[in-house]
């Protein structure tokens, strides 16, 4: 039996807008909208969505970056949620995030020595031990000592991934949150660096929360998928499940949307019209209505429940039975 | 097979810096003709925006230069034109769109005032004419309010209303050469599809030629009649688009396609590319993907092999196809996909 290694409850994360003179009311963008998940022991959830739909805040939200709006965090069964600052430091340790701009991330002004350092430095390890873990994470992530004095600059985008994740491994955390971590990657280093993921995964025991919205990426690299529209979960199921019998009307549109590398497949795709609302003024009810093929009175009017239609498959659609079928 | 409609030969676009000269495209060829979809791909850095660049005279204001090679469009050679013999033939006879569509959009006027002032350039149409043809324009690529949209400014659209109001300025003048440099690639998925779907249907109206600038093989395969791979600044294969799917001659095209994620493939481990994409000013000798190839002989590093048609319409440039007596399927085991 697998345990779940972290609990997400009902978690929301609103940003205030910045308030018009003389207006009363108190506007927000609802990011983070309500959403609830577990993540499994050993397990890689992807989060998966289109830009703006709230996958980082969520992801800055679980690595209490952020402060959630409302909501609950367990980790290993402890309610993490309203801990202050010294409870929360030696749990920061055991989570540990790998973002998608590998050149935006790294202090350019630091040695790659310094940069998987600090996080070692941090957490009191001293200085004998640190300097022989630099160098062994180098080599578990495919780089070597020579590029410890070094700086971010003189790598390329796949080696300078490769350094963002030797920090992260630094602390021996237990959970990492990647945000789209090979999105800026070229397709031949995209590869490399999922293979890493996967390699490290299995020799450190690691459990994964990976954002990407490149559907053929998250297939490739999950247990299980959620998928996130507008600061909502739509959908969240085993990856066999999701590829193979998306209930979610948006699951299938993105599904559809992807193109395929075979010019001898020809697809009938489903093309959504419309743009994605803003999270400042998401529509009523589903906030899928304005772009969903089968939306209905009650879809403008009613929030679809987020849920359990089969086992461990989660959707968030009034009419997901009869469009499943 | 029609005329092409553009010709590219041997082009060699040079960058001049105090660190030296980096030849950022040293050796393209290609032709479309009308109505056909060519697309050109390749990583970060393989030159696809420096030759598109080329095509439109658009390197003024960089140390760029085109150092040799022939531009052929209707015949002549716009390498040779003057510069306003080419301001004459950019926006009307050749288009380009771009990945961020503020490349092209001013942030300061109304969409109408731009694509308007763009078609009475253009077109020489009075300003109701041209009033009425931007409405018209716009429809055409999808947006359902034009009458409200031509008095906004290009901020208050979201990326894909941009990309679309962008590519209606591009085709306002009927260009007989379409430049799309990364169209998409800015864009989310369900709008891509959106806007893939206009162009494939902006085209078959117009018999349009697209130049489809991509580094998305999926967006290859769904949208190309033929393909140019680049490499390190070079053509290094092209071929119509079934063949370089189910065929693909070069040791980089072939690994390629092995490298991209599947939906539907489920791989324990992914096939990648090793080491790094080169950079232009630290260009091996020899074959610029010797020290990737899993192939690479002592030739390839002695050696640039050149870029030969091998069999009818299917160009390489590798030395395991350098002389082709051999049975092909013998040389280079073709990829799965
Ligand atoms: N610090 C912030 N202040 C205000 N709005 C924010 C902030 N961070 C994110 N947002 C807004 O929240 C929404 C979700 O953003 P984000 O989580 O970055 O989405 P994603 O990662 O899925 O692209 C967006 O509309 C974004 O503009
Ligand atoms: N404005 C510039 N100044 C100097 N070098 C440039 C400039 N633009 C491009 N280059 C060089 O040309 C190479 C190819 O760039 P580019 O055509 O933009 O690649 P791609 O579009 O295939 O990603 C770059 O690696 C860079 O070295
Ligand atoms: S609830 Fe209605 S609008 Fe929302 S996804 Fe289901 S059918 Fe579409
Ligand atoms: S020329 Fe040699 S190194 Fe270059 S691609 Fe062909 S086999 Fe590989
Ligand atoms: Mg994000
Ligand atoms: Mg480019």
């Amino acid at each position: 039996m697998s345990q779940n290694l972290l609990e997400v409850h009902n978690i929301k994360k609103y940003f205030p807008i910045k308030k018009k003179l003389f207006s009363k009311k108190k506007e927000f963008i609802k990011a983070v909208d309500g959403i609830s998940f577990t993540v499994k022991k050993g397990e890689t959830l992807s989060i998966v969505g289109e830009s703006g739909c709230g996958k980082s805040t969520t992801g800055r939200v679980l690595m209490k970056l952020l402060e959630a709006t409302e909501g609950k965090i367990v980790f290993e069964g402890n309610d993490i949620t309203g801990l202050s600052d010294d409870e929360i430091r030696p749990l920061r340790k055991e989570f540990q995030m790998v973002f998608q701009d590998p050149y935006a991330s790294l202090n350019p002004r630091l040695t790659v020595k310094e940069i998987i350092e600090e996080p070692l430095i941090v957490h009191n390890i001293d200085k004998a031990k640190r300097a022989d873990r630099v160098v062994e994470l180098l080599e578990v992530v495919g780089l070597n000592k020579y590029h410890a004095n070094r700086y971010p600059h003189e790598f390329s985008g796949g080696q300078r991934q490769r350094i963002g994740i030797a920090r992260a491994l630094a602390v021996n955390p237990k959970l990492i949150i990647a945000d789209e971590p090979v999105s800026a990657l070229d397709v031949s280093i995209q590869s490399q660096i999922l293979n890493l993921l996967k390699d490290l995964q299995e020799k450190y025991d690691l459990t994964y929360i990976f954002i990407a919205h490149d559907l053929s990426v998250v297939e490739h690299i999950s247990d299980r998928v959620a998928v996130m529209y507008l600061g909502r979960l739509v959908e969240l199921t085993t990856r066999d499940e999701l590829f193979a019998t998306p209930l979610h009307p948006y699951t299938k549109a993105l599904l559809s949307a992807v193109p395929v590398p075979d010019p001898t497949v020809k697809r009938n795709r489903i093309i959504l019209k419309g743009d994605i609302p803003s999270p400042a003024a998401p529509p009523s009810g589903c906030t899928f209505h304005t772009r969903c093929p089968f939306a209905q009175d009650r879809c403008r009017e009613q929030i679809p429940e987020f849920r359990e239609i089969e086992k461990e498959h989660f959707v968030a659609c009034h009419f997901a039975e009869e469009l499943g079928s | 097979m029609d005329q092409p409609v553009l010709k590219v030969n041997n082009l060699q676009t040079y960058f001049t810096s105090d660190a030296g000269v980096v030849k950022a495209v040293d050796g393209v060829s290609f032709e479309v003709s009308k109505g056909e979809t060519l697309g050109i791909v390749g990583e970060s850095g393989s030159g696809k925006s420096v030759t598109s660049l080329s095509i439109m005279r658009l390197l003024k204001d960089t140390p760029g230069r085109i150092a040799d090679g022939e531009i052929l469009y209707e015949g002549r050679d716009l390498v040779k034109i003057s510069e306003n013999d080419m301001r004459k033939i950019r926006g009307n006879d050749i288009a380009m769109i771009f990945q961020e569509p503020m490349t092209s959009l001013n942030p300061v006027f109304k969409i109408g005032r731009q694509l308007e002032e763009a078609i009475i350039l253009h077109l020489k149409f009075s300003k109701k004419e041209a009033r009425e043809r931007s409405i018209e324009m716009l429809t055409s690529v999808g947006i359902s309010r034009p009458e409200k949209i031509v008095h906004e400014f290009p901020h208050q659209l979201s990326g894909g209303m941009r990309q679309r109001v962008m590519i209606a300025m591009a085709m306002a003048c009927n260009p007989k050469v379409l430049i799309a440099d990364e169209p998409t690639t800015a864009l989310d998925v369900t709008i891509q599809a959106q806007i893939l779907d206009l162009m494939r249907n902006l085209t078959k109206t117009t018999d349009t030629a697209i130049l489809l600038i991509t580094h998305d093989l999926g967006v290859v395969a769904e949208m190309c009649d033929r393909v140019v791979v680049m490499y390190g600044g070079r053509a290094v294969e092209e071929s119509d688009v079934l063949s370089i799917f189910a065929n693909p001659k070069h040791p980089y095209t072939q690994g390629l396609l092995a490298s991209i994620p599947k939906i539907g493939e489920r791989l324990d481990r992914l096939q990648s590319i090793p080491g790094n994409v080169p950079i232009p000013s630290r260009m091996p000798e020899g074959c610029k993907f010797a020290p990737r190839c899993p192939h690479a002989m002592d030739i390839c590093w002695e050696k640039e092999p050149e870029y030969k048609e091998v069999i009818t319409n299917h160009s390489v440039r590798c030395w395991l196809h350098e002389e082709v007596p051999q049975d092909e399927s013998e040389l280079v085991g073709s990829t799965q996909h």
